[in-house]
């Protein structure tokens, strides 16, 4: 196998990586700005220059010429070279700044260039705090600047389209935005305009940059030059925490972290996963983030003769057990739901099963023609696919009337959907359905009906997982913390009863914004055990095991597997 | 005849430049016509490269290796050897020239000269180097403000069209080569020769990374490659007078007529045709006529601005050839020479240079984008009596930390000025300077 020496440590090497990319993933960390993963190199910041040699050959036999040692001598390149752009060679010697000064100078050099010309707000900067910049000027910078004059003024605060702002003064000419609507998103939206020190990225003449990825550049960009129109100054980035879960907008499961402070989601930005979304996420999956902080509700509720009034979760519980109970198994329709989780819906299945009621159905919310064919898709739920796995199909609407009508509906348990906004009902008609019982995320439409309604934890709450359309399945991690204490919760949240007395700032420690929520999957065995069912709690990953188990189209897919990119399932037509 | 001269001691230090005929710009009225030069045997070199047999392409590419000829844009690399890195034809794959019009380097303004007097010279080289590398396709980029010949060019290229001259089944041969002219928007980057294909492609002309060089993936991906315009010229001379001939005329390694710019405190500034090799000296006091108004001569720019200037002791015996200004401690550049009596604040020429750098640096790269700007910064200032002697060695320190750390040369022809007009005149800088505040080491 080719070997390759950096900083005098020898390293193996398949194929032909890039140095940088190399360096990178073996732990020999290196300053750098314009480089990115998933992006051509165009090596115009300069920061990652390296000394670069190759072993001096003899030139009649080929050999490698070698000093009394027994070491290789090595011709190093008469510049430095920037690592990102170099192609890796077998016997090549790489100096990075752990051993050569000069690189180290070199490190400084260009940051004190960068740095001329950058407004150094950072203060008032939102990429203050994950600043590429910032960060590696305080690792590899110089100790100040003997720049003494005015700096370049250029464009701020300029709208580039409906969700990005462009601060000209931050730029440092990467390039990666550009770049990003060149390769990535291909919408051509951005390029550099101006000439030298004066440039910066714009839109075309009459173009508005509103790429439907367009807040990508946000991410990539290594400055606070690309900002959030929505998020800009509304929070420090070390006051907040960030959680590795997926969007719920479609049914992509694009990975993303969903950033909180004081329990409320503030932001949504994308997680790498190779197999989904590499590094991106479309706009229209970030801009959802109020629905989890929005007409939440506040705890469980029962009707009365006033209507729906609060209850405790015990005497919540207690009713809607009565009321199920009351009713002949067969006449309870069970809708399960694409927006809850495997388990929330194999709970369910369970419980309709012990009564004796037909598999729930579920709702499907298909926007024919709003798919892109890359991270948006047609259903705009996230978990259809592991509704169908379950054995949770499509409701078919007539046959509901047909048995509405037939006066065969004696029950209705919706879970996390909203049957009366999405059609299955209308308003007067769920109305005669004697007993409805309600589990949801945001006030809706049908608990104008329910007799009981028990305000489910979301997607940014709880723990679960998800079947995307192509059969990824993946698990999600609790962002923010719910009212009660759910052990579980806390355990998938890292939180220990020590981190109790934690900071201000801290999520668990702040009951503020806190919803008054339970997951389903504590809510239903505890109304199965009024139903007089053998039901013990469960945490979901031991609900995930037991799917895994008995499920083939589930077949491997335990938290432990699915860790945190997910795994793949079989096809179910290849299911034996 | 007259050429032997040169051939002897090939070197311009005798007087025997005098009685130079001129093959680039001949004294003949209205060359630039199509008819004119046809009627002056024109378009016979062509003519022979694609009709006689023994005029492979290979032997065309050995016959320009054998002649010498040293690419006139600058960097000097030995043309012949360029073309030979073309790889060989593979079918479905074009194959494009580059030719390098866009000259706007302060102090050079041979190029314009060859468009204005002598276009279809220009083409006939295109015509054999395309020929010699079976070249599908040549993009002329010319500098955007040469509008005029520009479009003397275009309709001129029409006529060669018309003609039969160019485009399909060339003199009726199975050859078929076109010739596009592409006119610049004005940008000094776009004759760095990568960008100029990024800008023929219509792309934001910045310079790529190299490898991979133009001859693997130039235009479009495909091999190309990049010449100057007087480069070019030169290969009907080869074909016409023969390799032996053209390596016989100037210095011995540097060899071929070359235009001379001669610009600044002379009495006839102009382009003047002449060998390689000849002495400074002479081109200054016997060619332009000596230094304005009898003055005495303080500095002199050999090659375009970007090459280190050169003091008036430091040229005694100095020749206009690559190895000759190498040794006195600059470069042979576009032979662009700027002229400067004893008058010139030199500090103000860096400043007006530094000035020309920072304007055009393309702001790719970190180094070039943000030294440029303050490298002028500090020649200003120092200028305006403002400055530090410490600024003269931050000036010098950012020469360093610039050097040799961007994509292209820019960078670097932006350093060199400022370090060697630093190091060759540090007492009227110094003289500028401001009671330092600063200990001076």
């Amino acid at each position: 196998m080719p070997k390759i020496t950096i900083d005098n440590k020898a390293y193996a090497f398949e194929g032909q990586p890039k140095l940088l990319q190399f360096c990178l993933d073996h732990g020999v960390e290196l300053p750098h700005f314009c480089y990115h993963p998933a992006l051509s190199v165009p090596a115009n910041c300069r920061q990652c220059l390296v000394e670069v040699g190759m072993p001096v050959r003899d030139r009649e036999t080929g050999e490698i010429a070698r000093n009394d040692d027994g070491e290789p001598i090595i011709r190093w390149g008469p510049k430095m070279t920037t690592s990102c752009s170099v192609d890796m060679a077998d016997g090549m010697a790489v100096r990075t700044h752990r051993s050569s000064e000069l690189v180290e100078q070199a490190q400084k050099d260009n940051l004190e260039f960068l740095l001329i010309n950058h407004p150094l707000d950072c203060p008032i900067c939102d990429q203050a705090g994950h600043c590429p910049l910032q960060n590696q000027t305080y690792k590899y910078g110089p100790e100040g600047s003997r720049f003494e004059f005015r700096k370049v003024q250029k464009p701020k605060k300029v709208v580039l389209g409906p969700r990005v702002m462009l601060d000209g003064e931050r730029c440092i000419n990467c390039t990666r935005c550009t770049r990003f609507t060149d390769e990535v998103s291909k919408s051509h939206q951005l390029t550099i305009i101006e000439r030298g020190v004066k440039n910066y990225p714009m839109t075309p003449p009459g173009e508005v940059f509103d790429d439907p990825y367009s807040m990508n550049v946000i991410d990539i960009c290594p400055v606070g030059a690309l900002t959030s129109i929505d998020f800009r100054f509304r929070a420090r980035i070390w006051e907040m925490s960030s959680a590795p879960s997926i969007t719920v907008t479609n049914a992509r499961g694009a990975n993303c972290s969903y950033w909180v402070r004081d329990n409320l989601v503030l932001r949504i930005t994308p997680r790498a996963n190779p197999h989904i979304n590499d590094y991106w996420l479309p706009d229209e999956d970030r801009a959802t983030y109020p629905r989890f902080n929005e007409q939440r509700p506040d705890g469980p509720r029962i009707r009365g003769d006033e209507g729906l009034q609060p209850a405790d979760w015990e005497t919540a519980y207690a009713r809607a057990s009565e009321l199920l109970g009351a009713a002949d198994g067969s006449n309870i329709l069970f809708l399960g739901s694409p927006y809850a989780t495997v388990e929330d819906n194999y709970l369910l299945c369970k419980l309709a099963a012990a009564l004796g009621a037909s598999p729930p159905a579920y709702i499907p919310h298909i926007e024919p023609g709003a798919g892109d064919g890359w991270l948006i898709t047609d259903d705009k739920t996230p978990n259809a696919e592991g509704c169908r796995r379950l054995g949770v199909h499509p409701v078919d609407p007539a046959l509901v009337r047909a048995r509405l009508e037939a006066g065969e509906i004696a029950a209705l348990y919706a879970l996390e959907d909203d049957p009366v906004a999405s059609g299955l009902f209308q308003r007067e008609e769920i109305q005669d359905i004697p007993v409805v019982l309600h589990t949801y995320h945001t006030t809706n439409e049908t608990l104008a009906a329910a007799d009981v309604a028990l305000p489910a934890a979301m997607v940014v709450e709880t723990v679960g997982s998800y079947v995307s359309e192509d059969g990824h399945a993946q698990r999600v991690w609790p962002a923010k913390a719910i009212r009660g204490v759910n052990r579980t919760l806390r355990m998938e949240m890292g939180v220990s009863r020590l981190d109790s007395h934690g900071t201000p700032f801290d999520r668990w420690h702040n009951a503020a914004n806190q919803v008054h929520c339970k997951p389903s999957w504590e809510m239903l065995p505890n109304i199965a055990r009024g139903l007089g069912l053998e039901w013990a709690d469960a945490s979901p990953k031991e609900i995930m095991r037991e799917i895994a188990q008995h499920i083939g189209a589930f077949e491997g897919a335990t938290y432990e597997n699915m860790g945190s990119s997910g795994v793949r399932l079989t096809e179910i037509g290849t299911l034996a | 005849m007259e050429m032997a001269l040169f051939g002897d001691n090939g070197s311009g230090k005798t007087d025997a430049w005098r009685s130079y005929e001129r093959v680039l710009l001949p004294p003949v009225r209205d060359l630039h016509r199509f008819d004119t030069y046809v009627g002056h045997g024109g378009y016979e070199a062509l003519r022979a490269v694609l009709t006689r047999e023994e005029w492979t392409p290979g032997k065309v590419i050995e016959a320009t290796k054998a002649s010498g000829l040293r690419g006139r844009g600058g960097a000097g690399f030995p043309t012949g050897l360029k073309w030979s890195f073309m790889p060989p034809v593979e079918p479905g794959k074009p194959r494009y020239i580059a030719c390098n019009g866009d000259e706007s380097e302060p102090g050079t303004f041979k190029d314009r000269q060859l468009m204005e007097y002598n276009p279809h010279l220009v083409f006939e080289g295109i015509l054999i180097a395309a020929w010699a590398m079976q070249i599908d396709a040549t993009y002329l980029y010319v500098r955007g403000e040469y509008a005029d010949w520009i479009r003397h060019m275009e309709s001129e290229l029409a006529m060669l069209y018309d003609k039969g001259y160019a485009g399909k089944r060339i003199l009726g041969t199975d050859f078929s080569s076109d010739i596009v002219i592409h006119k610049g928007a004005g940008a000094y980057i776009c004759g760095e020769e990568t960008s100029l294909l990024e800008s023929v492609e219509g792309k934001r002309a910045y310079p790529r990374i190299k490898p991979p060089f133009p001859a693997q993936k130039g235009l479009w991906g495909c091999p190309t490659t990049v010449n100057n315009v007087e480069t070019l010229a030169c290969a009907p001379l080869i074909i016409n007078r023969g390799a032996e001939w053209f390596a016989g005329v100037g210095a011995e390694k540097h060899p071929g007529p070359v235009l001379y710019g001669i610009s600044g405190h002379v009495e006839r500034p102009g382009v003047y045709e002449y060998p390689t090799g000849m002495l400074i000296t002479d081109l200054i006091e016997k060619v332009a006529g000596g230094v304005r108004g009898g003055k005495k001569l303080k500095a002199i720019v050999p090659g375009g601005a970007s090459v280190p200037v050169l003091r008036a002791d430091m040229i005694e015996g100095v020749t206009m050839d690559a190895e000759s200004l190498r040794e006195a401690g600059s470069m042979m550049g576009t032979a662009g020479m700027l002229v400067m009596d004893e008058d010139t604040d030199m500090v103000k020429f860096l400043r007006r240079v530094t000035r020309f750098y920072h304007h055009e640096s393309c702001g790719q790269c970190t180094p070039c984008r943000e030294g440029t700007g303050w490298i002028e910064n500090l020649v200003t200032r120092i200028d305006e009596g403002q400055g530090t002697l410490r600024d003269l060695d931050i000036l010098l320190e950012l020469c360093d930390q610039m050097e040799g750390r961007t994509v292209c040369a820019l960078a670097d022809a932006a350093a060199w000025p400022v370090r060697n007009t630093i190091q060759r005149f540090r007492e009227e800088f110094e003289a500028k300077c401001r009671q330092s505040i600063y200990a001076v080491a």
